[in-house]
């Protein structure tokens, strides 16, 4: 029969079947006019359809004559190639689905309906169903009926009957029989693509689960990866080259899914369900086979082969990219060792690594010095891509000049010190660890032939070591071990006391301080509000200067007492007593025997509790100075602090000679090794009693200290952490008073300036008797904008706690907590003396001293401490008085912009004690004054912080940020408030300041007008 | 030679808590089982050395002046001591029954303010103690020529000796007083001889510590033995307070301390510097020499005492150490660690029986030591 014959007797007999159904009066007149047809192109048993219809229609269906598989096959292609489908598909989804399909028995429906649709032509199925999923109701069509029949039979098709997988092999083998030519196949593959892929978009919501977009991606995905366990080589032959895979339909239409699926964001479905099986694969050739023929062997799998080509048939670069980062991210969820990994990335990647430059690029570019994967990633890409060889076999040296010329990349990023600056933590680690890792590999012949490597890497190590950040420090010891070892493999550089080991540990520590690290900042943030604060790296140059000494003393140790050829006198070594003994024993023989009872007790004695005679603060001094005596500065720097405290009368005259000599002393010189620490600490706290005791006296020494080209950076270091420590203890110096009763007409009488509570607590108003508020900590990880507060009120008179616990005494709950109260803030008097010199001199660059450059780590202690001073001075006048200041300070470009993240961490914190210290109803009779410097200065925090929060790199900067931005959208909603109960009171009084009311305060959130 | 481990030294039997400043001086009742005490805040302690409880105690000198020395001494009778204060008195107390009088039964306006300890008289313990009755005469030493008479006068008893030797108003000087008539018996150097012989004392210094002893050679005329500011040692015989019995310098530094044991055959000296001295004293030919030289590891002596016995000597160290030597053969026994602050002042009990010591820290220990066969 001709197609074209054919195919006309296909329309007429679809237009047949059209009009009989139109005109059908019974449900069974329709059942049998569609398996009419479908007796022609599908070979099915008419006695299933028979039994569900009444007797008069059972005969037409069972006389319907059955043509032979040929005829039918012809039919089938002529039915679903030409105009048939389209016209029956649309008849039956819009008339008979709404209007019969409800009457149509289980089996009739499944033979004479749903075939059409589940044994057709897929890919001409999937065209005609998906358009009707978004169908509209606009000539009064029963349209979600029509709808839920479309997802339905779409479910049976692509997903019950592996649709996909047909549509696949639809494409694939050869095109021409089909009636697609080359270039015609391309564009309808895609087509395609796209539409199966749509499919979960256009589905309705809250329908049907397997159309939702995970479940359906994820069964399109295991159909089509199914493709390579069929081992159908019929399908993957002659696709060596590029060319030849683009005229592969089955592999463009794989291709063209996946990257449409990671398209829409599911890369990380795709890889999941990929890796195991391409992992099992190899596992299973690497039991196999030794290892030299795995390479032979996984060329000879046609299933390992077509992974292989499906991951080349995917042609967007950005998708290869999100795919091979899931890729690697998945090898190392299911602990593939580095054996395993390799050959996984080698059967994916090879050979695009070899074809495609981007591809190249990608691995050794963006994955070694944009992003950032787990440590073992990083080992797996670096041998994948950069050695290209199977792990445990390496390369000879010189014939890699490709892993030079990455290594040059690597280390002149690494090296830079705005790199530093301003990479995130990871980064930093990350690409020291690729450093670290490649250099281990080299050989000092290698490291000569590239050229500036050496100078580069040394200025990498310097700018690190630097750092305040003690795990960027460890980093440059690291990498300096590394590099010292290519150098002179004997004669390893260890910078740091904590790795000796021979392996090197590149994650640095990172996988344990992810957690909520560092105890010490849990504690501060408990102590008195919820301010963020900064690190406290204050052992850092201590440290730093110890491990030097350290050093040299180990040195000189080993110079001195291994000598050879001493000699030493015998008799020297006996101790002097042991003669006195023989002595006195030989004359004891000799004399009367009256005496011997008198036998001497354990005459040895230790001094230890002789040492502390110093009683005088000018022997302190004395002693401290003379740096030849190290025991006498050790002693004196162990009484040091209980003099201080006692504070003598003559204290205030030597504080400034006391001051000036604790902070020259040289713990390091005068220590044993391993106690530099307990020195340093005594000195501190010497000093920090020193300042508390006599404040201006050694005040005034230690600003004059600070900015002298005198001393060291970190006696500077030393001076701030003392500085801050004084002001922290001044200001819980505490002392009893009578607490007023809570009355009401006091509370509102007393201004609430005196009140010792912090603005951004609740009233203490109510119920007499209530415990303080306490924060409630808040449920998840989002950073919430507004505080929970709670507290314990006591109980009613009508109510009666339940529990077992019962008091016996008498005394009343309020008794012991309401009538004194703990509170003296001996700061405030000391605080410009504190806080106006030391912000003084900060931007002058003199001898010796350039806080904003070199000593940046001073600047951030500077501005921490100054901070601290403010938190200390809070809701006091005093801080009304000193923020102006401090914030001109922060504000200055140099400060603020500062380079470095550890000193915009300091300014984020010591904004934030600001405005914690800064009292709502200063501010606000500040603003009726006119005076409207602070509000300035508070509006450019926030403008500040917003912009901190936007662009800063530093995670900890931007979540510092975060926290100011709250709290100084509570203090501005506390500032409005008390503004507007000053306007009504100042409501009679005419002379309303017309500044005032041209200041707008930002309330985020909330005005919203 | 055989060398098993030394014992661990023992620990003091007790501790006598109450004084609230420094215990200058101890001093045990010749014979019964009290402790006298006095502190630098002027309180003296009368205390039970067998229930280690206080008996009495009262302020008997300005509390801003504080006691220097106590002293109890059979010569003065067995309900008598004698306290210094650096008020410039001396007083001497009657208590009966551990209860003080209100008032001293004699205050001797000494116009003295130094630190130097005054000295009861001791006399060798084969000395008759038992004779009773005082000498009726006793003659004011103003006149030199009737010292020898006076001297004389005083060896008939032991009770009688009521006199006690102290640095001078001139502290380069040695005074002896007489307690019952409360005036000065002897200045030594006498000041018209040491013109004319030409013992010049300025260069000595002040006198620092000083020892009255009546030895069995003299003839019942009391010497001292006196430590001066310079390391230097004086042997005076009241007999000739012109010129003294000999001069010796075993000391680079003042001497604080002096003890002379009970047959006043011997001594012990410790001074600022770093060693204890133990000599002989010779009557006949009236020289002292070294015995044994005893180094120390850190300097300061600031009280020695030998025991009735003379077995052992003990020293109060300014290292908080009590140190024990055997007193023939000057060899260490025993280091004593209990106070926590200088030592200033030890001595033994007349039954040999016990230690105590004073210290800066408030306390005083009791020791039992090598106890008497």
């Amino acid at each position: 029969m001709e197609k074209r014959e054919l195919e006309g007797a296909v329309v007429s007999k679809v237009r047949e079947v059209i009009s009989s159904i139109t005109n059908a009066k019974h449900v069974d007149e329709v059942v049998s006019a569609l398996h009419s047809i479908a007796a022609l192109l599908f070979p099915l048993d008419s006695s299933l359809i028979s039994g569900s219809i009444e007797e008069c229609y059972r005969d037409k269906v069972l006389r319907v004559k059955i043509p032979s598989d040929e005829e039918r096959h012809d039919w089938w292609d002529a039915f679903y190639r030409g105009v048939g489908f389209p016209t029956l598909a649309r008849f039956l989804l819009l008339d008979v689905a709404p209007n019969w399909l409800v009457c149509f028995s289980i089996s009739a429906q499944k033979h004479a309906y749903d075939v059409f649709f589940s044994h057709g032509l897929v890919s001409e199925v999937v065209q005609i169903l998906v358009p009707f999923l978004q169908q509209n109701g606009s000539d009064g069509l029963d349209v979600s009926n029509v709808v839920s029949n479309s997802e339905r039979l779409l479910v049976l098709c692509l997903l019950e009957n592996n649709g996909v997988l047909q549509l696949a092999r639809e494409f694939g083998g050869p095109f021409e029989s089909k009636g697609f030519t080359n270039e015609r196949i391309r564009p309808a593959v895609s087509r395609v693509a796209q539409i199966v892929a749509s499919i979960p978009d256009k589905a309705r919501m809250n329908t049907l689960t397997s159309l939702s977009s995970h479940v359906f991606f994820k069964q399109i995905i295991v159909q089509l990866l199914s493709l390579a366990e069929e081992r159908d080589m019929n399908l993957l032959e002659k696709v060596d080259t590029l060319d030849e895979m683009d005229k592969n339909g089955a592999l463009l239409f794989v291709g063209e899914m996946f990257s449409r699926i990671s398209r829409r964001g599911f890369s990380e479905l795709l890889s999941s369900e990929l890796v195991p099986r391409v992992l099992r694969l190899v596992k299973k050739c690497l039991s196999s086979s030794n290892h030299s023929s795995t390479k032979e062997l996984l060329e000879s799998n046609p299933e390992s082969m077509c992974c292989s080509r499906m991951m080349e048939a995917i042609r967007d670069p950005y998708i290869i990219e999100r795919i091979s980062e899931q890729i690697l991210h998945q090898l190392a969820t299911h602990h593939a060792d580095d054996v395993q990994a390799y050959w996984v990335l080698w059967l994916l990647f090879h050979r695009n690594l070899k074809m495609q430059a981007s591809i190249r690029s990608m691995f050794v570019d963006k994955f070694l010095l944009w992003k950032v994967f787990p440590i073992t990633c990083l080992k797996w890409i670096l041998q994948f891509a950069v050695h290209e060889c199977p792990p445990g076999n390496s390369m000879s040296g010189h014939d890699r000049p490709r892993f030079s010329n990455i290594v040059e990349r690597l280390v002149t990023a690494w090296s830079k010190k705005e790199f530093v600056q301003t990479a995130p933590i990871e980064q930093q680690a990350y690409i020291s660890a690729a450093l670290g890792l490649s250099l281990e590999t080299m050989s000092k012949e290698e490291l000569d032939g590239m050229k500036d490597s050496m100078h580069l890497i040394l200025q990498g190590v310097s700018c690190r070591l630097e750092s305040p950040n003690d795990l960027v420090r460890k980093m440059a010891s690291n990498v300096a071990l590394v590099f010292s070892k290519i150098i002179d493999p004997k004669n390893p550089l260890y910078l740091d006391d904590s790795c000796c080991g021979e392996t090197i540990d590149w994650e640095f520590g990172f996988s344990a301080l992810k957690k909520p690290h560092c105890g010490e900042k849990i504690v501060e943030r408990t102590k008195t509000s919820e301010l963020p604060s900064i690190d406290k790296d204050s052992d850092f140059s201590v440290n730093k200067e110890r491990s030097i000494s350290v050093k040299s003393k180990k040195k000189l140790l080993n110079f001195d007492t291994l000598d050879p050829d001493e000699i030493i006198d015998p008799a020297s070594l006996n101790l002097e007593s042991d003669i006195d003994d023989d002595d006195d024993c030989a004359s004891e023989n000799s004399y009367s025997s009256s005496d011997s009872s008198l036998q001497p007790y354990d005459l040895t004695d230790d001094y230890s509790d002789l040492k502390r005679n110093f009683t005088q603060l000018t022997d302190i001094v004395a002693a401290l100075r003379k740096s030849d005596d190290a025991e006498g500065v050790e002693r004196a720097l162990d009484v040091a602090e209980k003099l201080i405290r006692a504070s003598p009368d003559e204290l205030k005259h030597s504080a400034r000679d006391l001051t000036r000599t604790l902070v020259q002393v040289r713990c390091s010189d005068i220590s044993l090794e391993g106690a530099e620490d307990s020195a340093e600490e005594k000195r501190q706290r010497a000093l920090v009693a020193l300042t508390v005791t006599s404040p201006f006296e050694s005040l005034e020494t230690l600003n004059n200290l600070l900015y002298s080209p005198n001393v060291d950076i970190s006696q500077r270091i030393m001076i701030l952490d003392v500085m801050t420590e004084a002001a922290q203890e001044l200001a819980e110096s505490k002392i009893l008073k009578p607490k007023q009763p809570p009355t009401r007409e006091t509370s509102s009488l007393i201004s609430v300036v005196s009140d010792t509570r912090p603005w951004f607590l609740p009233s203490s108003q109510g119920t007499p008797g209530a415990s303080s508020w306490k924060e409630v900590s808040g449920t998840g990880a989002f950073q919430n904008w507004s505080n929970t507060y709670e507290r314990e009120l006591p109980l009613k008179p009508n109510q009666v706690m339940k529990g077992k616990t019962r008091r016996w005494n008498l005394r009343s709950p309020f008794a012991e907590q309401n009538q004194m109260e703990f509170s003296h803030n001996k700061f405030p008097m000391y605080a410009a003396a504190f806080m106006l010199p030391a912000m003084e001199g900060y931007d002058k660059k003199r001898h010796g001293v350039d806080l904003l450059g070199r000593d940046f780590i001073v600047l951030g202690k500077l501005i921490y401490m100054l901070g601290i001073c403010m938190k200390s001075v809070a809701m006091h006048p005093e801080a009304s008085v000193l923020a102006p200041s401090l914030l001109d300070m922060l504000k200055s470009r140099e400060v603020c912009h500062h380079k470095e993240a550890y000193v915009r961490r300091a300014v984020l914190f010591a904004a934030s004690c600001v405005l914690v210290a800064v009292h709502p109803t200063f501010i606000s009779s500040a603003l009726l004054e006119g005076n409207v410097e602070i509000a300035s200065g508070l509006e450019w925090i926030c403008t500040w912080a917003f912009d901190v929060v936007e662009s800063d790199t530093d995670r900890e900067c931007y979540m510092m940020a975060t926290k100011c931005l709250q709290l100084h959208a509570e203090m501005a909603l506390q500032t409005s408030r008390a503004l507007e109960s000053a306007k009504s009171s100042f409501k009679s009084s005419p002379a309303l300041p017309s500044d005032a009311s041209k200041v707008t305060i930002k309330i985020p959130y909330l005005n919203k007008d | 030679m055989n060398k098993k481990k030394a014992a661990a030294p023992p620990d003091p039997v007790a501790v006598l808590r109450g004084h609230r400043a420094s215990v200058t001086d101890i001093c045990f009742h010749p014979s019964d089982r009290i402790l006298f005490s006095g502190s630098a805040d002027g309180e003296v302690r009368i205390w039970d050395t067998l229930q280690h409880r206080t008996l009495s105690s009262s302020w008997i000198h300005s509390a801003s002046h504080g006691i220097v020395a106590v002293s109890s001494s059979s010569s003065l009778g067995t309900n008598k001591f004698v306290s210094q204060g650096r008020d410039g008195t001396v007083k001497v107390w009657d208590f009966a029954h551990a209860a003080l009088s209100r008032s001293p039964v004699l205050t001797i306006k000494t116009n003295t303010y130094h630190f130097c300890k005054l000295s009861t008289v001791k006399n060798p313990k084969y000395f008759p103690t038992k004779e009773l009755g005082r000498p009726s005469h006793i003659e004011i030493p103003d006149d030199r020529r009737q010292d020898e008479s006076a001297a004389q006068s005083c060896s008939q008893s032991s009770e009688g000796l009521q006199y006690v030797a102290l640095s001078g108003e001139n502290p380069s000087e040695v005074e002896i007083w007489d307690l019952k008539s409360a005036e000065r018996f002897v200045r030594l150097p006498s000041s018209i001889i040491s013109s004319s012989s030409g013992v010049c004392n300025k260069d000595r210094g002040m006198c620092m510590a000083l020892q009255l002893f009546l030895p069995s050679e003299s003839q019942g005329s009391m010497n001292v033995l006196a430590g001066y500011e310079d390391g230097s040692m004086l042997w005076w015989d009241v007999r000739n307070p012109g010129v003294p019995v000999t001069s010796v310098k075993f000391h680079s530094e003042p001497i604080l301390s002096l003890c002379i044991d009970s047959s006043c055959n011997g001594g012990i000296s410790g001074a600022a510097d770093d060693k204890i001295v133990m000599y002989n004293l010779d009557h006949s030919s009236g020289i002292c020499v070294i015995k044994k030289e005893i180094n120390l590891e850190r300097p300061g002596i600031s009280g020695t005492s030998i025991r009735p016995d003379e077995k052992i000597a003990a020293t109060a160290g300014w290292d908080h150490r009590v140190r024990i030597y055997n007193y023939r053969k000057g060899n260490a026994l025993a280091i004593l660690k209990y106070h926590h602050a200088t030592c200033n002042s030890v001595t033994f009990s007349s039954d040999c029986k016990l230690l105590a010591s004073a210290s800066e820290d408030t306390t005083v220990g009791l020791w039992e030591l090598y106890p008497p066969a």
